[in-house]
């Protein structure tokens, strides 16, 4: 938009600005609600796709009669490991705080302190792809071995998957932020990618109590 | 501004009342119709009750028609009606509006409530036939397994050692509970006189649970797609009085007894009927086997040239083509790298078949 | 959601992009709802022609009862292709994709739906993902059904893995039309639109988006775990390794029963805007029908497992599925008799539309009386599975959802070519579909009753028990040879009319709703100003309740005296 917000000494009256500010901002703000109603309705569509995996889960676990189940040789499965998979969490969380805090920084034109949080938040993010790669290599279970191994691996792989995008995603916004696509009043992207990862820690929530606690 | 017809005392439409008494009228009496009529030529065997249930479900039946047939003549009676009495006149402008009605409270209200009150009545009438199918009364009856294959089923029964296929034998007027389920696929289980359905399913067993009331022989169905001969794949359900049961229970325990997947002996192959191996090789085997040479596969090899090909002159087993020796792999069976065929038994052939099949596939050239 | 503050920007020529260029941007990769339209139509109609021309290969392979032309084999590919593209790539692309991309923006006076690049990006999946259904074929078609049930789907033929790619790439397309169609009416709808001054299409699309957003994801879900079982041996399904067959079909058809009202709301939406126009009238209990689009839309995720009643899953789920299943009739009951209501007294104009309109009325109710007829469990244990189940299904999707969109062509191609069908062609392909759909598939309810199967490729045993099988057999492959007639009458009405058609102008029809207020066809722009609304659209002895619209009409708009007669048969 090209009219200025900043009344022109001698020309403009008040009102004029106002109009010309309403415009300007008016526009904005509509795209800006329509994209954050997108934005929410895609969240709620993927957690739809995790929540039927989730169901697929509890009624596989609920059909037999024991769990870990009991493969052929007649071994039960080990249970996971709960302790580095909490230690994981706690870096997946911490990544979500980063992010909450990077995103306070932006709202309050504190750039420096935003890429720092930025930073810290992809750093954990990439930390907790590393230890669930971690942990997909020292378990005994096998994905296509038993419902167990299907559920866990598929499960926490989608989630591991949103994670990896998540991460692209930031590093985006990053950029983007640097370039100065965004402003101190329309930060949108940012806003989605927060969302985005907040989504991602809720997630994961589920998961771990699923998995690990359950 | 539109021309709105002219006033007149409000009618609802010219012979609007006798157009709606004649299909009232027309509703009660296929209404009485539908209530009292056997339903035979709509449900098979519907007045003969076939089993205990039967009378409840088709009652089920009836009660849905008589007010779905009332519901669709309403329907399609207005539509004729309104398309008749209402269009628009030629002399007429083109705009000429009807009546600018937005709503009929009461009317609105009532159209509610009633079909409310029908879901309800039906809802509860269901619920009792549903309770009294699924649960049944009494003690469970008489079980008799049923597993379906890929592509016959296979019955099992207490105090029997084998299992038999393709002809399932229930005795009459005592309660049986069916247990059915599956070795491979799902397929379903069911006999339209019967009225009764249950899918077989690998892993899980259902039960039906029923008194068949009348003697005869039915047919048993699978509807649930199951592979390349889901159209094929049938059986018969006989229903005797208890002693010939017992006589047929007891004459499936001997042949168990006595090693019943028989043998095709030499006396079978001099005696077997090649005409009769046509008709068998149409019904039995046609489904995977095709008349052609050995390459001309369906599911399995051609067998028009069993006996003849100097292609392949050993059999899939690596014996020679002699009738003894395709006698023998039609009564085993065959698994192997070609594939999978079910024996004899599972095909519902006797030795004589077998014999007869062969005598056929020999006279080929 | 009532008047925007912004008023003072509503009456500039602003937020008018530039007109795009080149013949690329205009009618290939465009971002105009409009273009994006007539894409999904087009490519619809021939998805439709194929998989019409594999109904008719079923129909003359039940010709003689071991099978007319081909092998089971075959037929059991055929027959699955059939459902699935018509389900996937014709139905709920056309009346999605076609009818509510059109209509709905021009109807909430918007110049776009909210997120064009992704209106664009959900039209282009739809012809990749036809493709690769129909390349299956190349491979081994799939062969269990547009359901394609494990354990028997795991053994399938290579075509079942493309199956799962093909429909799980239409699905991102759906979830994201549901999307983008959800943000653009809640979010864009012109000023003085409230809710309640919606036209009876646009709250169809709303209800129609909201199930294509929610649900589809859960199919998505289903397919994925089936292509992982069968390209990586991923357990989900299989008993033999602690799966569960029935996993798959309460997934399946927790996304496949809400997808039957993505089918049928759209139609409903536009029976309710069809009959108040050739009726002269305000439809009748605008609210009820809002609201019960609605109610249909959120209590069919309710009822699911009524495709399961015979399945082996737990007994006592037959009870609550069937009362629900049972509720859900009530409200589609009460929209038949509104449209009734809205039909009487009024002064009726016999166009194709309006022929589309009350045949649907007929056929759907009664699809929708034997849809009862399987909710009551005792009857379902005898009729599923069989072609008792097939003849509802078609009444309601054919008789229902199909009329309907037939009557969506009919009348809006006006707006958007500028030109109208030629009624005589159309009059004759409405009774010839109406009478071949009535021949096809009312005998089918006889013939499920009496013991015939679905999914046979022969029926020799059955013909056996029911000699008669064989001549009804027949009997519905001859009619159905007059909805090929018919589909091929449109088809050619389409082409010729969009050359020598008769011009529309304007409002042909003399309809109230903002799309009518706007050129035939309308400019890139849609609204040069955006309208205020002050009312519903419904009545027709006022003038129209809008201001600021683009072309003066503060009279009320008269519809054109329709050239010949006006009686429904068209003598």
């Amino acid at each position: 938009m090209a009219a200025t917000t900043v009344a022109q000494p001698g020309h403009d009256s008040a009102d004029d600005v106002r109009a010309r500010y309403e415009n300007v901002d008016h526009a904005y703000h509509e795209q800006r609600e329509n994209r954050l109603l997108g934005f929410l309705l895609f969240l709620v569509s993927d957690v739809i796709l995790f929540s039927m995996f989730i169901f697929a889960y509890c009624y596989l676990r609920n059909s037999v009669p024991n769990w870990p189940p009991i493969v052929e040789g007649g071994r039960q499965l080990p249970r996971f490991d709960v302790n580095f998979a909490a230690f994981n969490s706690v870096v997946l969380f911490g990544s979500g705080a980063t992010m909450h805090f990077a995103m306070e920084s932006w709202k309050h034109q504190n750039r420096q302190g935003f890429f720092r949080w930025l930073i810290a938040t992809i750093v954990l993010g990439i930390g907790f792809l590393g230890g669930q790669a971690y942990e997909y290599g020292s378990l005994a279970i096998s994905w296509a071995g038993s419902t167990m191994g299907a559920t866990f691996f598929t499960l926490t792989g989608m989630h591991g998957f949103h994670v990896f995008i998540g991460v692209i995603f930031l590093c985006v916004l990053g950029l983007q932020a640097r370039s100065g696509v965004y402003t101190e009043s329309k930060y949108f992207g940012l806003t989605a990618g927060t969302l985005y990862w907040h989504f991602v820690d809720v997630i994961w929530v589920a998961l771990f109590f699923l998995f690990y606690l359950w | 501004m539109a021309q709105v017809s002219a006033p007149r005392k409000f009618s609802m439409g010219p012979y609007f009342w006798t157009v709606t008494a004649v299909m009232t009228f027309w509703n009660i009496a296929s209404a009485i119709w539908i209530a009292v009529t056997p339903l035979d030529y709509l449900l098979p065997k519907s007045s003969l009750n076939v089993t205990d249930r039967g009378a409840d479900i088709d009652f089920l039946f009836r009660f849905m028609s008589i007010f779905g047939n009332a519901i669709l003549t309403y329907v399609t009676g207005y539509v004729i009606y309104f398309s008749i009495v209402f269009r628009r006149r030629r002399d007429e402008p083109a705009n000429t509006v009807g009546p600018q009605i937005h709503d009929a409270p009461t009317l609105e209200f009532w159209w509610t409530l009633l079909p409310t009150l029908l879901v309800i009545a039906l809802a509860v009438m269901s619920t009792r036939v549903w309770y009294l199918v699924q649960y049944g009364t009494g003690a469970p009856g008489f079980a008799v397994e049923v597993i379906g294959h890929q592509f016959n089923y296979e019955f099992r029964y207490p105090g029997l050692q084998g299992s038999v296929y393709n002809e399932m034998h229930l005795p009459l007027g005592r309660p049986v509970r069916v247990l059915v389920s599956s070795a491979d696929v799902i397929h379903s289980f069911w006999v339209p006189e019967f009225r009764l359905k249950a899918d077989t399913v690998p892993g899980l067993v259902q039960n039906l649970n029923f008194t068949p009331q009348v003697a005869g022989t039915y047919l048993i169905e699978c509807t649930e797609f199951c592979g390349l001969n889901h159209s094929e794949m049938q059986a018969r359900l006989v229903v005797d009085p208890p002693d010939k049961f017992q006589a047929w229970l007891d004459g499936q325990k001997a042949k168990a007894q006595a090693g019943a997947s028989g043998s095709t002996t030499a006396v079978d192959l001099a005696q077997s009927d090649a005409g009769a191996g046509r008709t068998l090789f149409t019904q039995k085997c046609a489904a995977c086997h095709s008349l052609g040479g050995f390459d001309e596969k369906k599911v399995g090899p051609g067998l028009g040239k069993v006996f003849v090909d100097k292609a392949h002159a050993k059999l899939v087993d690596g014996d020679d083509p002699t009738k003894a020796n395709v006698a023998h792999i039609i009564e085993n069976g065959y698994n192997g790298p070609l594939g999978a065929m079910p024996s004899a038994q599972q095909n519902g052939l006797s030795s004589k078949d077998v014999a007869d099949v062969t005598a056929y596939l020999a006279s080929l050239k | 959601m009532a008047v925007s503050s912004g008023a003072i920007h509503h009456d500039v020529e602003d937020h008018i992009h530039p007109e795009p260029e080149g013949f690329i941007r205009k009618y290939i990769f465009s971002i105009d709802h409009k273009v994006i339209a007539f894409q999904y139509f087009i490519t619809g109609m021939v998805f439709f022609a194929i998989a019409g021309l594999l109904a008719e290969l079923i129909r003359a392979q039940l010709l003689k009862p071991e099978g007319a032309i081909m092998s089971n084999a075959a037929y059991n590919g055929v027959y699955s292709m059939h459902g699935t593209a018509m389900v996937w790539m014709v139905i709920i692309p056309l009346v999605t994709g076609a009818l509510g991309n059109f209509i709905m923006p021009l109807q909430i006076g918007a110049r776009d739906v909210a997120f064009p690049w992704l209106n664009m990006l959900s039209f282009w999946i739809f012809p990749v993902a036809g493709a690769i259904l129909f390349a299956s074929f190349l491979v081994g078609a799939p062969d269990a059904g547009w359901t394609e049930y494990p354990p028997i789907s795991l053994q399938g033929p290579p075509g079942t893995t493309l199956w799962c790619v093909a429909i799980f790439l239409i699905g991102i397309s759906s979830t994201l039309t549901g999307l983008n169609f959800m943000v653009t009416v809640a979010k864009m709808r012109a000023p003085g639109m409230t809710w309640t001054r919606m036209p009876l299409f646009t709250w169809a699309t709303f209800a129609t988006a909201l199930i294509n957003m929610v649900a589809t994801v859960a199919l998505s879900g289903a397919l994925l775990a089936l292509f992982l079982e069968r390209v990586f041996g991923v357990p989900f399904y299989d008993p033999a390794r602690g799966g569960s067959p029935i996993l798959w079909q309460h997934m399946f058809w927790f996304y496949s029963h809400p997808a039957v009202y993505i089918m049928i709301l759209p139609a409903f939406g536009v029976i309710s805007e069809v009959l108040p126009v050739f009726a002269r009238k305000p439809i009748f209990g605008y609210r009820l029908i809002a609201f019960s689009s609605m109610a249909i839309a959120i209590l069919g995720f309710a009822v699911w497992a009524h495709h399961m009643f015979t399945s082996g899953m737990a007994p006592w789920l037959q009870l609550p599925f069937m009362i629900m299943t049972m509720l859900i009739g009530i409200p589609t009951g009460v929209k038949i008799f509104s449209w009734l209501a809205t039909v009487w007294g009024g002064r009726l104009h016999f166009s194709t539309a309006m022929l589309y309109a009350m045949g649907f009325l007929v056929t759907f109710t009664f699809g929708g009386i034997t849809g009862v007829f399987l909710a009551a469990v005792p009857a379902d244990l005898h009729e599923h599975g069989t072609y008792f189940v097939v003849a509802h299904f078609h009444y309601v999707v054919g008789g229902g959802a199909v009329m309907g969109f037939l009557a969506a062509v009919f009348f809006w191609f006006p707006k958007a070519t500028g030109r109208l069908l030629d009624e005589r062609m159309g009059k004759l392909g409405f009774w010839l579909f109406f009478i071949g759909l009535n021949g096809t598939f009312f005998p089918m309810h006889f013939l499920g009753l009496f013991g015939m199967p679905r999914r046979y490729a022969t029926y020799v045993e059955f013909a056996k028990i029911f000699p008669m099988a064989q001549f009804w057999n027949i009997f519905e492959s001859i009619m159905s040879l007059g909805m090929v007639a018919a589909t091929g009458l449109l088809i050619f009405n389409v082409i010729y009319s969009l050359k020598w058609g008769k011009p529309s102008g304007i409002n042909p029809w003399g309809a109230r709703t903002l799309e009518w207020t706007i050129s035939s066809p309308p400019p890139y722009y849609n609204f040069k100003k955006i309208p205020t609304v002050l009312g519903l659209p419904y009545n027709f002895d006022q003038p129209l309740p809008y201001r600021n619209l683009d072309n003066e009409q503060d009279a009320i708009p008269v519809p054109m005296t329709l050239a010949p007669p006006r009686t429904a048969v068209g003598v």
